[in-house]
């Protein structure tokens, strides 16, 4: 899950995005609403990240600015300021969450990752696709009802095919959204985590849940049982 | 100041003495030239008789002798006419015979030296009046007859010098102008007087409103003129409304500083008592914890104003659907139907921060606790004041609803409601604080969808 934080206070930003990425996060940090603009511009991200008072740009113009190039990603907002005005006009801007300062980080997770999962249109926090059942709030993976016991980053592979279950997803996407920046992208270590994946979720070889699309990427090939039908929903224009 | 700068505007009672000013002087001004009008035209027709009276008077006295001429009286009707200085001429064309001597004209012993323009012979039966002529250097007005007299055709002229007649108008001009000046000013002092009198009322307000600035009265008391009372009720209530402000800052202030003391001490004792590691990670987590629902509170109250007195009419739904529109985001995966019945009537006197605080917290928190419906209706009530509605707010869920022994407890300020669902805890102490701003109640109670019902009334004795 690749990550935009904007915030510019440096301690705070710091801190914050050594957590997101010990928890597998990959994350782009901006210390002003300009630079912040432009990698938002430029970066597929799964979700971003915005304090409300920023240098350069505010963070409410920064997502206005957002929406109104097309960028369709999760916005969370961080204010110091808990007034329902300025929660309000968050909202109508663009943003889908708010968190008021200061926060537990892991609050900050759990509405991440809701936002995300909301973002790809499944709407309850446990993602079912047949057998394979992932809890996004406890970050387990069970397959026919036992657990299976997986590294944090085939935790976040897993989650992220799963989100995208259907669909086809390259390899470069899935470095991009999982790992860091400068992670070595030729090494075949995605390959390794796929393998070992495959190996934990389905050490019979009967169900077959990763599909290998040659040359092309991967896709979670068993549907998912919530027949995704609230894809419509999720899809919904932000008021 | 820029104003300052810039010209001042002028005082009302410059104004009002500038536009009476300008009236009276037209008022006066108007009379003047009208009364002049008239008493020239009186004393130019009261000179008109005159002169006529002397042309007849010539007539009478005269006689026409055997040669049938016509012979001059010895003395003229007035003695001005037989002085060589006289300022009475008379004039008579025809066939005149003066001691003896015919002649074609004759002339007033006033009228030898003078070159007067009275040569013109008229009909038998003409009458004129003009005047003033001027011809020569000297001005005059001319009675003029043209007559058959015992069969002798005659033209009698006679003419008085203007001046006389000017010299009388000049008398009757100063006159006026002593009157008619002596009326202004007396006007004026009077509208002056009238005007000190009705504005001192005026200077009475802002002499109150110094001391009232400088502390030595609390509010404009004393007894206004009905014009200016709605005025001085309105500058109470600002007064007032500024007091409580200014009290309700010192009690934040002093509640913000007293209860981040508590806290310290704590860690301030644990320190002292030598503890270390984990039990003492714990305590500070647990006061840092408490610090930031302090501070939290402390801001959302500093948001809120909790002003009414100027405050203009909002409505409820446009705020209430961004709202549950906001919150329709943040609890997508509780699908939660929030309905509304807003009567159309239905107004929030007070600033639209305010109402979206009142409504954001207690729609959050229905939404919150919702199974599946959450209603928000709004009607107008009858207030106690006539030109402002009252207004009901009720917000209600279908949740588990507040058990009436916790209602209490709940309502208590700063106490979290909520122990279950994530969240500050502290929005229904905000709500509570702006409706002791806005002097209205909060009422709990189960509603008919099952859960809570939170009823806020304002503006209703």
């Amino acid at each position: 899950m690749r990550i935009l934080l904007v915030e510019d206070e440096a301690p705070l930003r710091e801190t914050l995005a050594a957590r997101l990425k010990r928890e597998g996060f990959a994350v782009d940090t901006a210390a002003d609403g300009e630079e912040g603009l432009y990698l938002g511009r430029e970066v597929p991200f799964d979700v971003a990240i915005i304090d409300l008072g920023l240098p350069k740009m505010s963070g409410m113009e920064l997502i206005q600015e957002l929406r109104a190039v097309g960028q369709r990603f999760p916005i969370m907002i961080l204010t110091a300021r808990p007034s329902w005005q300025d929660k309000v006009s968050g909202f109508k801007q663009g943003a889908d969450d708010y968190l008021v300062k200061p926060f537990h980080v892991e609050e900050l997770l759990a509405r991440i990752n809701a936002l995300v999962r909301r973002a790809s249109g499944w709407t309850k926090p446990t993602l079912e696709c047949g057998p394979i059942v992932l809890d996004t709030t406890a970050q387990t993976v069970k397959v026919n009802g036992s657990a299976a016991d997986l590294t944090s980053y085939e935790y976040k592979v897993l989650e992220y095919l799963m989100l995208h279950a259907g669909e086809l997803v390259s390899k470069a996407d899935l470095t991009e959204h999982i790992y860091q920046q400068d992670f070595d992208r030729d090494s075949n270590v995605l390959e390794v985590f796929i393998g070992r994946l495959r190996r934990k979720l389905d050490p019979e070889n009967a169900l077959k849940p990763i599909e290998t699309v040659r040359g092309r990427g991967y896709r979670f090939a068993i549907a998912r049982s919530d027949n995704g039908a609230e894809k419509a929903e999720a899809a919904r224009p932000a008021e | 100041m820029a104003r300052a700068a810039s010209r001042r505007p002028l005082s009302l009672q410059a104004r009002s003495l500038f536009a009476a000013g300008i009236a009276l002087a037209a008022f006066l001004g108007l009379t003047g030239f009208a009364l002049d009008k008239a008493i020239y035209e009186t004393l130019r027709s009261a000179l008109q008789e005159r002169l006529q009276s002397y042309v007849y008077g010539y007539l009478a006295a005269s006689e026409v002798g055997r040669s049938r001429r016509w012979l001059p009286p010895e003395i003229g009707p007035d003695a001005r006419f037989d002085r060589p200085d006289g300022d009475l001429y008379a004039v008579v064309i025809g066939p005149v015979e003066v001691d003896g001597v015919k002649a074609e004209e004759w002339r007033s012993p006033s009228a030898l030296r003078a070159t007067l323009p009275l040569t013109e012979k008229l009909k038998p039966g003409e009458v004129r009046f003009l005047g003033p002529v001027e011809a020569s250097g000297i001005r005059l007005y001319i009675a003029s007859l043209g007559v058959t007299w015992n069969n002798v055709k005659l033209t009698i002229h006679v003419a008085e010098n203007a001046a006389l007649l000017d010299d009388q108008l000049d008398v009757f001009r100063r006159t006026l102008l002593v009157y008619l000046g002596g009326l202004g000013a007396l006007l004026l002092l009077l509208l002056l007087a009238t005007l000190r009198w009705s504005l001192r009322p005026l200077r009475k307000v802002s002499t109150d409103l110094t001391r009232v600035e400088r502390g030595e009265r609390d509010r404009l008391s004393g007894d206004y003129p009905l014009e200016l009372s709605r005025l001085a009720a309105n500058i109470n209530q600002f007064i007032d409304s500024e007091r409580v402000h200014l009290s309700r800052y010192r009690n934040t202030l002093s509640d913000l500083a007293h209860s981040l003391k508590t806290p310290l001490a704590v860690m301030r004792n644990q320190l002292d008592s030598g503890e270390s590691g984990e039990e003492l990670r714990w305590t500070v987590l647990e006061q840092v914890g408490r610090m930031d629902q302090i501070v939290a509170y402390q801001l959302s109250r500093a948001a809120t104003s909790g002003h009414t007195t100027f405050a203009t009419p909002i409505p409820i739904e446009p705020y209430a659907e961004e709202v549950v529109a906001s919150l329709e985001k943040v609890y997508r995966d509780r699908r939660v139907l929030c309905e509304f019945e807003i009567d159309a009537g239905a107004r929030f006197y007070g600033e639209q921060g305010d109402l979206l605080e009142l409504l954001g917290n207690l729609l959050e928190n229905a939404f919150k606790w919702a199974k599946a419906r959450v209603l928000l209706s709004a009607r107008p009530l009858s207030g106690r004041d006539p030109r402002r509605p009252g207004l009901e707010l009720v917000i209600e869920d279908d949740g588990p609803g507040i058990p009436a022994d916790r209602i209490e407890h709940l309502l208590q300020r700063g106490v979290r409601g909520d122990e279950r669902v994530q969240g500050h805890g502290i929005g229904l102490a905000i709500v509570q604080d702006l409706i002791k701003a806005y002097r209205g109640s909060l009422d709990v109670s189960p509603s008919t969808l099952g859960g809570a019902a939170f009823t806020l009334r304002f503006g209703v004795v």
